[in-house]
């Protein structure tokens, strides 16, 4: 039981990080919160991605050793490279994380300009009232 | 409507921790991520591309034609933002005027 826990701890650790910025998304009324909580969600993605290209034991980052040498391509122990999978998608997904952030900040600043609030019931009572 | 946003929020974790509990251990060196495709890479990126590091291969020869489309992505956001910061100030000075 304690062993499975050792084991499983970091995946909680993740939803709980991606439930905090599900919830900002939902509930929050301020709309820099919500993109703050997009950012926490996605960060929680990109963590979870990364712990499955972990290996325990004598493990280095994805870069080969003695490359250069002349003999080092047909002797690759996988065992000692982290997988390098998950690394090449997370940097995919770093890309769209950013690119979301900025379009969604450049239409906060347009809905601040529009309203002059940030709050999405003010918002919603100055569409109302016209 | 926050009590409701708080029990969906559980109610998620709630399935996604239930998912976990099949997952492989943390730092399980044979977990079926780590043994499945990642080993072909590993073992054929520096014949195949001559280049040490393996995720630069993967991300910029492998996959160079999905790295190609994601600065397409880059591009388009850019250009949304620099659109709509354009358009706001416009309006907001003929407004002013």
């Amino acid at each position: 039981m304690f062993e499975f826990i050792v084991g499983h701890y970091n995946y909680w650790m993740y939803v709980g990080l991606m439930m905090i910025g599900f919830y900002a998304m939902m509930a929050k009324r301020n709309l820099i919160k919500k993109i703050i909580g997009m950012n926490i969600f996605q960060s929680a993605i990109i963590l979870f991605y990364i712990s499955t290209s972990v290996k325990k034991g004598d493990v280095t980052v994805p870069i080969l050793e003695h490359a250069h040498d002349g003999h080092g391509a047909h002797a690759v122990d996988i065992m000692h490279y982290a997988n390098p999978l998950p690394h090449v998608l997370m940097l995919t997904a770093i890309v769209v994380m950013v690119a979301t952030l900025g379009v969604a900040v450049a239409v906060t600043i347009m809905i601040y300009r529009r309203y002059q609030t940030l709050e999405e019931d003010e918002i919603i009572m100055s569409i109302r009232r016209g | 409507m926050k009590i409701l946003s708080l029990m969906t929020a559980v109610l998620v974790g709630a399935v996604l921790i239930y998912g976990t509990l099949d997952m492989p251990k943390w730092g399980d060196p044979h977990s079926p991520a780590n043994t499945h495709v990642s080993p072909y890479y590993l073992h054929h990126s520096l014949e195949h591309t001559a280049t040490p590091n393996v995720v630069t291969s993967v991300l910029a020869d492998y996959r160079g034609y999905d790295t190609l489309g994601e600065t397409t992505v880059i591009f388009t956001a850019g250009m949304a933002c620099i659109l709509l910061l354009r358009a706001g100030r416009k309006r907001r000075g003929k407004g002013d005027v």
